[in-house]
């Protein structure tokens, strides 16, 4: 019989692993819903940025704050950079064309990294207090983490909702032919919505390289479950991805401490298997 | 004339057919044997200790080359292959190498995960396989493979030693008797993981020790607070742990955030032999901990190997500064001996006799060849003598006299703490001191 101060920890640490979860399938789902491409290399450009934090703070001695600050920029000017390059010429090619440029951008992104950083682990060594509540255990790290998270997801709603360019991006996520129609340039809204995507990545950067070693093969580990998120969330829809990724946060957690680690993923994976069969739009569908 | 153009055509071409088809391998291919090196070059094994295995087997064909090659006229012409960390990558790789750049011999494979595979397939095809680093006894055990040899030790002794290594300091270090010591056993969820760790539960029962938890996980996860969590439910004194590295590494963070504390911490090779790495990620914080790898040569006392061994450990902490200046002898990790000596076996024992006795290298000359090794203790630079199990043996093709020693991280540097006849430190400290984060008291 588990101690239920044990199972307590499980849930609150699935509610902080959630928390790092949203925040990448919201960068995810946010880029989908608006410009209907997948980015299988989002994890990847989260990497990119993670380096960034890295050398900057590591090497160059910079403040973590600072750092993380550069990250966003840099994951807005990438996001950006991979609109122009590799997503604008293929806006109109076959699904499967824009999902084999978007894996080519993500082979390249862990190449580059290999060549220019090697496979070495780094990481960003930060000393933060434990904290003990109640005989729980809780990571400081991944407490601020999951505030942050929160608080980005919280901008990124009242940026959709009150400002001019936010409307417009949720205009084309609703109808894109109709906002064409009515005059609006969707280019614009594209490469903006990629920016906002990028800084996401940038900022789940900065929050993810205080917990976890970068390598060049970063994404392996959270791309599968980010895009799981998103797909059981429903592609494109914000909601849903924020509520699938406290589901299979907390399904990890709860499932690691009651029967085991690699069952708690086994039990995750079975769930989101069912859920497509049930609801292949997703939890929350929004399209057909 | 027409016709007796015919004749020179036909017998022209019988002369060059008759030239392919006479080739005592040894004479005929311009002195040269090919050895493809199967090691990961990217993905997370190659910080793992994949990348320095290849540079310890690179080292020694080159020194073997600027000798003058195998018998001192064979040289070796070095292709080498890149596994990824992918098993299907690793099966890939081997084919290129054996089929389409001919080599002679596939040596390396670091991963256990990419060596099962990967020994049966090589072996049907009447190949020659070296394997210098996967450690798994799935490889080998009850498959009686013909071709296939493995100077390393297997992963049992890596699980037995670590285990006996406890019991032996039990009642000093503990103050409790072998029966009274709770262990827990967290490994990845391969071969090699599983391997270990099934090793580790045998002997911790054998030796009566309570097993409060056993469990896997995959390398790939992203969280393991919730195994965290379980440990210290289970409170342990003494945590065994097999991985590869960035889990290791996650693991490692998520304990000390989440106060996990245990008394002994036992890693087994792969990232925990990394310590220049760890000490990069975690600093000081690594003081105490433990790993078990075949000994590094460079931490065996020179006096317990046979004549002109020791030089060869020199050449190859020498040779390793060019990759990696600013480590220190005291931190190389084990895994360059492993590429460097067991490459150096093959090349200094199997080829020369392969050659001299048996007609060439081929597979069949090689394979003989390697059964008859017979290199006492203190023969080679890590220690250990080689002997091949028969054909016919559970562990047919593995080393019998191959020793897997336990090392402590004893003031930044790694130190052999046992077994006895390798350790470099007669008192080891045995427990985590006072100073980590995962110290009990």
């Amino acid at each position: 019989m588990i101690d239920p101060i044990f199972l307590a920890e499980a849930a609150v640490n699935g509610l902080l692993l959630g928390g790092v979860l949203a925040l990448l399938a919201l960068g995810l789902n946010l880029i989908f819903g608006v410009i209907d491409i997948v980015w299988i290399a989002y994890v990847d450009l989260v990497m990119i940025c993670m380096y960034a934090v890295y050398f900057l703070v590591q090497v160059y001695g910079w403040p973590i704050w600072i750092g993380s600050l550069a990250s966003v920029g840099l994951g807005a000017l990438l996001g950006i950079a991979v609109h122009v390059l590799i997503i604008s010429p293929i806006l109109g090619s076959a699904p499967v064309n824009q999902l084999l440029a978007t894996g080519g951008l993500l082979f390249f992104l862990q190449s580059f990294a290999t060549f220019l950083w090697t496979t070495d682990h780094r990481s960003v060594r930060l000393t933060l207090p434990t904290l003990e509540y109640g005989g729980m255990f809780l990571s400081f790290a991944r407490l601020v983490a999951f505030a942050v998270a929160l608080l980005v997801m919280l901008g990124l709603f009242l940026f959709l909702r009150h400002t001019y360019i936010g409307t417009a991006i949720r205009a084309v996520s609703q109808d894109r032919e109709a906002m064409a129609l009515m005059g609006a340039n969707p280019r614009t809204v594209y490469v903006v919505t990629s920016a906002v995507g990028g800084a996401l990545a940038g900022v789940a950067a900065a929050l993810l390289i205080i917990q976890y070693s970068v390598h060049p093969f970063f994404g392996a580990a959270f791309g599968p479950l980010t895009f799981m998120i998103c797909v059981l969330g429903g592609l494109g829809n914000m909601i849903g991805a924020f509520v699938a990724a406290f589901i299979m946060s907390e399904i990890i957690s709860i499932g690691g401490v009651v029967w085991s680690t690699e069952m708690g993923y086994v039990i995750a994976f079975v769930i989101f298997i069912i859920m497509i069969f049930v609801r292949p739009g997703g939890l929350f569908a929004r399209r057909a | 004339m027409k016709s007796v153009r015919m004749i020179l055509a036909v017998a022209l071409a019988l002369a060059v057919g008759a030239l392919g088809v006479w080739s005592p391998r040894a004479d005929a291919q311009a002195q040269t044997i090919k050895i493809g090196l199967l090691y990961d070059h990217s993905g997370p094994f190659s910080a793992a200790g994949s990348l320095n295995c290849w540079r310890g087997a690179k080292m020694i064909i080159d020194y073997v080359n600027e000798k003058g090659g195998v018998l001192g006229k064979y040289k070796i012409v070095q292709v080498d292959g890149d596994s990824q960390s992918k098993a299907e990558v690793a099966i890939n790789e081997a084919e290129r190498l054996l089929n389409v750049d001919k080599v002679d011999i596939l040596a390396g494979v670091y991963s256990s995960a990419h060596a099962v595979p990967l020994a049966e397939k090589v072996d049907k095809q009447k190949k020659f396989l070296w394997i210098t680093t996967a450690i798994a006894d799935a490889v080998l055990k009850d498959r009686n493979l013909q071709y296939t040899f493995r100077p390393q030790p297997n992963g049992g002794l890596f699980g037995e030693n670590s285990v006996q290594y406890v019991a032996h300091y039990a009642q000093e270090k503990l103050k409790k008797a072998p029966r009274d010591v709770r262990v827990a056993i967290i490994y990845e969820d391969g071969p090699y993981g599983t391997g270990v760790a099934a090793a580790n539960e045998a002997e911790a029962k054998k030796q009566g020790m309570q097993v409060v938890l056993k469990e896997g996980f995959s390398i790939q996860a992203p969280d393991l607070s919730s195994l965290v969590t379980k440990l210290r439910a289970a409170r342990p004194d003494v945590l065994y742990h097999t991985g590869y590295a960035p889990d290791i590494a996650l693991f490692l963070r998520q304990a000390k955030e989440q106060g996990l504390r245990v008394k002994i911490y036992i890693g087994h090779g792969a990232g925990h032999s990394q310590l220049p790495k760890l000490k990069e990620a975690f600093g000081t914080e690594v003081e105490g901990f433990h790993t078990v790898d075949p000994p590094a040569a460079q931490l065996i006392d020179p006096k317990k190997l046979k004549p002109g061994v020791a030089e060869l450990t020199q050449e190859m902490l020498k040779r390793y500064k060019t990759f990696e200046p600013s480590i220190p002898a005291g931190q190389v990790a084990p895994h360059v001996s492993m590429g460097f000596n067991n490459m150096w076996i093959l090349l200094n024992d199997v080829l020369p006799r392969a050659i001299q006795k048996h007609g060439g290298f081929s597979a069949e000359a090689l394979a003989k060849a390697a059964r008859e090794t017979d290199i006492p203790e203190g023969g080679t630079m890590q220690g250990y003598g080689v002997k091949f199990h028969p054909l016919g043996h559970a562990m047919a093709g593995q080393n019998m006299r191959a020793i897997a020693a336990v090392f402590q991280v004893v003031d930044g540097d790694f130190k052999h703490v046992y077994p006895p006849v390798v350790a470099s430190m007669s008192a080891p400290p045995v427990l985590l001191p006072a100073s980590s984060p995962l110290f009990a008291r």
